[in-house]
């Protein structure tokens, strides 16, 4: 009837502690640590594991599958027809680029949810599980930290761009948290400070002195937590590694390929970020809710998708990052195949679509179906526990292991769904 | 009389010599050792004994200390008549007298701690002989020293008001030479505007407020938010403000308690697992799913609780209306008069939607309870979607004689206990009346075993940092407390002052122990805390934020005000029944408005901030105050420059709230105080940061009415760091101006603001 912590064995106990520890401190400091942990998780038996990195890019507000991924020809088609693509599948008419890429992607068209309403639905699907009043549950991002560690001593381990708040580090330690990123054009927030150089230096000088007798009396562990904090920033703040968040950096050319609005830079940011070793980027772009005018919203917000999608894949084939690097697709639901009386779709969390791409999944590849109009999985259902589980499984996380919580709860990567191996190549 | 003083001391408790043994009760005991103690018997409580000395004095003795004798001799003794009386302070005690008792358990506690480090220190000591080393000598642990007035006046303006002291507080507070200056300051604090922010932003985190309902589009917590603000500002017994959320009706504009069940509309199991964390202090949401894997409930006495909750909706439907949910039909009419003239339906269906479907958001009781097992219910005792006649959870046998559940067993008669499922049913239907008014009163019973005792836990954890429990969320067993007599002794005075939250926090900082520097080292994790004095502990966010309004908006801070609630009250509220779809049309014009009329208010600029009081050299005139009151909210750079409690609740990611820790209130107390590079980058170069260096800053303007560097140094350190500098400070200052000019106050005050003296609360 106490504390649960106490009842833990003490190799559990050890094991949170050292976990903890690592991922707060960062690899470096210890590696003994690193040592009892490789021993105790392998990469997972067989399939997955390829993905050093993982871009995920969400579509807030509830994709329609029938207009992207899972095209129809019935009386659900919607207003364009099915296009052809480079592979063995057909991507509705919006997807001109990503049809010239269908051969390095694999679609999941058996997707199925519980839950209709934005919040709970994104939550979901980023965490594996089901929202609760009592417990916030990590995000995969923040499980990537847990299981191994810290990128770098500068750069963080994952970074949600155009996200917002969202689950972040969840039970685990706010250090473990991504790092949010607004608007991809300014990138890394309050890196810039209103004094120059030479007076910020100064200031950082007269802080340590001010400071210098408090820091004398109080030598407790928080305290010291934030002295590292402190050097932390000051360290990143001189380190080439902050180009890494700098779109200025790279050519016209290449911005044009991404395309300008916020999906387009974001993904280019992403893909700067990876390159220089961050493991989970989620990207996220809003203006999917298409309740009126589903043609209007496609025109705008599906084409400019379709155009960053295509060239993020390019762009990672092109610079050999491909391989280490999974791309996916996903959204809190579909959309009704049924237009409204607002020429728009609902909300449809029953059956949709999500994408893989790269990171050791099969090209031109489609998983499961739906029935003739969209409406039901008729093939090789896929939960958004399996689907994270999948995710978890392509980056090498021990998806079966039992994390306890500090109040004592037991959690997995991805509420133990099953991963979907056949996607592997 | 040295053999008694031999015992207590033994034990912990110093005791002058007493002279007469008036009660006749009064005997001799001894312990274990032979050491012994003229006393007189009060009671035997679990395993203390309490003893009165001819002074008065009450002690709580473990019972295990004495003789074996003594221990059957207690067993066997009658209690005093007035034993429960006696053991507690005076009914009608002051504060002073009340806190010189829990500064008395305080170091009881600390000197059992003692004993029983002690005496881990002599095995060890052993063994280091045996290696053949030579152990260090004990220390035992001590009460810290009397903090200074400096850190005194710091502290409790940021633990009562949520703020750091603006700069004339703090002078004026050092300045005077009132000997009970500290109990006035108190006194002063606790009724003022600041202490309804700083109570507020505790209860928002723990309640887990929020604007924006999950699911509901246009339900706002607003009204709530005031309501809980309206609750603490006129101080209202924990008690009544409890029994009201629990129990309430209505829609949240037009009764704020209903917020609290409809925070969680749709999801009930969840309200009920943080009721009982929040109110009782017992964490059993493992059991909404299945039996708790380390405690003794189960998934079944969960759902017994939660069938208090069986029949109450907080969404009508259909048949929630005499003729069904006339909803529908309202939004076709008007879509279909906006088409008519020339309007583009599409554009507004959903809207219109979200206005009517607001407004279906409601607490009400139904006539049936609905509560039933879960489809996937495992255990013996049920089967899956059995429906669950309602139970309360009791933490110890002796529960069932507590007057609390005596009365909810009245109440609910023995219908709940028939056999039959049908005969259940049937019960249950017509059982289901006042359900959550039993429940409630059981809960705010003066007697319920947890009521009273979780929230002191909890506010002695906001005054000292830390509860007697590990969590403040979990009090499972109260004798494994750091200090359980005094944890107890804190749950009979909130019953003695009659769950008034201000004289209980009253008491609270009036303790010597309050009163006593912060603990410089480390806790060892998994010991007990004996408070020696309270814990270093970092700002929350709310406390940071407001502590930089302080320094721009000087302590006018606190009469700016949050007024979104009414208006949206007013535009949003319609009888579904009744409503017409004109007036409907117009509801929809009234909230598109809400927007307009709340830029209004927005306007002036930083260089106007909190100046009035600045100019005039620090004393702000009658005339200042009003004028603050109808003063426009200032935005800088985006930022609303008020507190945190007026602000959205909670602030939108990226804000410096949120960086700094402010919980998304998705759960409860998940206030963070842990660091992070992206906060420190905003402790460093954000906006927030700007502004204070901004030489319209309300600091820099109060530097201008110094008349020397040296008295504008003692400016910014007290302003910021409430407390003078040193003289080493002062030389660095100095040189600092020497080589920087006006720059280098800028330099100061960024170099302050970035301390971690400045960050945690000594």
């Amino acid at each position: 009837m106490s504390n649960p912590f106490k009842k833990w064995d003490a190799e559990s106990r050890r094991e949170f502690m050292l976990r903890t520890a690592k991922a707060t401190l960062g690899v470096s400091v210890l590696s003994h640590a690193d040592k009892v942990m490789a021993a105790a998780e392998a990469a997972p038996a067989g399939k997955g594991g390829k993905a050093k990195s993982v871009i995920y890019l969400y579509m807030a507000g509830g994709m329609s599958h029938i207009d992207t991924w899972d095209p129809k020809t019935g009386d659900t088609k919607g207003p364009k027809d099915p296009i052809s693509t480079n592979a063995d599948m057909k991507l509705g008419g919006y997807m001109t680029n990503m049809a010239k890429q269908a051969d390095k992607i694999t679609v999941v068209r058996s997707m199925s949810s519980k839950t209709g309403v934005h919040e709970a639905g994104t939550y979901v699907m980023k965490t594996g599980y089901e929202p609760r009043g009592t417990i916030v549950h990590p995000s995969l991002g923040s499980w990537g930290q847990h299981f191994l560690g810290k990128v770098s001593k500068t750069l963080p381990s994952s970074v949600t761009i155009g996200g917002g708040g969202g689950p972040g580090a969840g039970f685990f330690p706010p250090a473990l948290a991504p790092v949010p990123i607004g608007d991809p054009d300014r990138g890394l927030q309050n890196v810039t400070s209103s004094a120059n150089g030479e007076s910020f230096n100064k200031r950082i000088a007269l802080m340590n002195e001010f400071d210098s007798a408090f820091k004398d009396k109080f030598k407790s562990s928080e305290v010291k937590a934030y002295n590292d904090f402190y050097d932390e920033t000051l360290k990143l703040l001189k380190s080439e590694d902050l180009k890494a968040f700098d779109l200025s950096q790279e050519d016209t050319a290449t911005k044009e390929m991404y395309g300008a609005g916020q999906l387009g830079r974001g993904c280019l940011l992403a893909r700067r970020l990876v390159q220089n070793g961050v493991r989970f980027v989620e990207v996220v772009s809003g203006g999917w809710d298409m309740h009126n005018y589903i043609d209007d919203a496609m025109g705008k917000t599906g084409a400019a998708m379709d155009k960053a999608f295509a060239a993020l894949i390019e762009d990672l084939k092109r610079t050999g990052l491909l391989d280490s690097t999974l791309v996916v697709m996903g959204s809190e639901f579909g959309r009704t195949p049924r237009i409204n009386e607002n020429s728009g779709r609902d909300h449809f969390p029953k059956a949709y679509s999500t994408v893989f791409a790269g990171g050791g999944v099969k090209g031109g590849y489609v998983y499961g179906s739906t029935n003739a109009e969209g409406s039901e999985v008729a093939d090789k259902q896929v939960t958004v526990q399996d689907f994270i589980a999948t995710i978890g499984c392509a980056m090498g996380l021990p998806v079966d292991k039992v994390v306890f919580s500090p109040s004592g709860r037991p959690f997995t990567v991805g509420d133990k769904g099953t991963v979907v191996a056949d996607i592997f190549a | 009389m040295k053999t008694k003083r031999y015992l207590l001391t033994g034990i912990g408790v110093l005791v002058l010599a007493a002279t007469s043994a008036s009660a006749a009760e009064s005997r001799v005991w001894t312990d274990t050792q032979g050491r012994k103690v003229q006393a007189a018997f009060i009671k035997l409580d679990g395993d203390t004994i309490y003893l009165q000395t001819a002074d008065g004095t009450v002690y709580p003795l473990p019972v295990a200390r004495f003789s074996a004798e003594d221990q059957a001799l207690a067993k066997s003794l009658k209690p005093a008549e007035d034993a429960n009386v006696l053991a507690q302070v005076p009914t009608n005690a002051t504060a002073a007298q009340a806190a010189a008792k829990i500064d008395q358990l305080v170091k009881m506690g600390l000197q059992r701690g003692n004993l029983k480090m002690a005496e881990a220190y002599k095995k060890s000591a052993a063994e280091e002989m045996k290696a053949g080393k030579q152990p260090k000598p004990y220390k035992p642990l001590a009460e810290n020293p009397k903090c200074s007035d400096e850190q005194f006046v710091r502290r409790v303006y940021i633990d009562i008001v949520g703020r750091i002291p603006s700069y004339e507080e703090t002078a004026a507070f050092l300045k005077s030479g009132s000997t009970t200056k500290r109990a006035e300051l108190i006194d002063k604090l606790l009724d003022s505007d600041g202490y309804v922010s700083a109570a507020y932003d505790y209860f928002a985190d723990m309640f887990r407020v929020k604007d924006k309902f999950d699911g509901a589009d246009f339900v706002r917590g607003l009204p709530y938010t005031q309501w809980l603000k309206e609750q603490i500002a006129k101080n209202q017994p924990w008690n009544k403000i409890a029994y009201e959320m629990i129990t309430a009706n209505g829609k949240v504009w037009n009764n704020g308690a209903a917020g609290y069940l409809l925070r969680d509309s749709g999801m009930p199991l969840d309200n009920l697992a943080n009721t009982l964390t929040v109110f009782l202090g017992t964490d059993v949401a493992c059991a909404q799913c299945h039996d708790h894997p380390f405690t003794d409930w189960t998934q079944m006495q969960f759902y017994q609780m939660a069938s208090f909750f069986g029949a109450t909706t907080t969404r009508l439907n259909g048949k929630d209306f005499a003729n069904g949910d006339p909803g529908k039909k309202l939004q076709e009419d008007l879509v279909y008069q906006i088409e008519k003239t020339g309007g583009d339906p599409k554009k507004f269906r959903n809207l219109i939607g979200n206005v009517i479907g607001a407004n279906r958001y409601e607490v009400r009781d139904r006539e049936t309870n609905s509560m039933k097992l879960p489809h996937d219910y495992k255990y013996k005792d049920g089967a899956p979607n059995d429906p669950v006649a309602p139970k309360l959870i009791m933490w110890s046998p002796k529960d069932k004689e507590n007057p609390a559940y005596k009365a909810v067993e009245a109440e609910l008669g023995t219908k709940a206990a028939s056999k039959s499922k049908k005969a259940k049913e049937a019960s249950m239907a017509q059982n289901s009346e006042g359900l959550r008014d039993t429940f409630g009163k059981w809960m705010v019973a003066d007697t319920n075993p947890r009521f009273a005792m979780t929230i002191a836990n909890r506010l002695w954890a906001r005054a000292f940092g830390l509860g007697f429990t590990q969590s403040v969320k979990s009090i499972d067993s109260v004798e494994e407390a750091s200090n359980p007599e005094l944890l107890k002794h804190l749950g009979n005075e909130m019953v003695r002052l009659k769950f008034n939250m201000k004289d209980f926090m009253r008491v609270l900082y009036n303790t010597q122990t309050y009163q006593r520097e912060a603990t410089t080292e480390d806790l060892a994790m998994g010991e007990p805390y004996y408070f020696q004095g309270p814990i270093l502990r970092r700002m929350t966010a709310e406390q940071a934020w407001d502590s930089y309004m302080t320094l721009v908006l000087g302590e006018g801070l606190d009469k700016i005000k949050n007024t979104e609630a009414d208006p949206y009250g007013r535009a949003i509220d319609m009888d579904l029944e009744k409503t017409t779809m004109q007036t409907l049309a117009s509801k929809i014009t009234a909230l598109q408005n809400l927007n307009k009329e709340a830029q209004k208010k927005m306007g002036g600029s930083l260089a106007d901030a909190g100046g009035k009081t600045a100019t005039k050299g620090g004393k702000a005139s009658k005339d200042d105050e009003d004028m603050m009151m109808e003063d426009k909210i200032v935005n800088y750079n985006g930022m609303k420059l008020m507190r945190a409690s007026e602000l959205e609740q909670p602030a939108p990611p990226g804000h410096f709230l949120r960086e700094f820790g402010q919980s998304e209130r998705l759960v409860g107390d998940s206030n963070s105080k842990a660091g992070s590079v992206p906060q420190v980058l905003t402790l460093m170069n954000g906006k927030a940061q700007d502004m204070l260096t901004n030489k319209d800053s309300l600091i820099h303007r109060t530097l201008k009415t110094a008349r020397d560097p040296a008295e504008k140094t003692e400016m910014v350190f007290l302003s910021v760091l409430s407390r003078h500098p040193t003289l080493r400070e002062k030389d660095i200052a100095k040189k600092e101006i020497q080589a920087h000019g006006d720059e280098g106050y800028s330099n100061m005050i960024w170099a302050l603001i970035n301390t971690r003296e400045f960050t945690f609360v000594q």
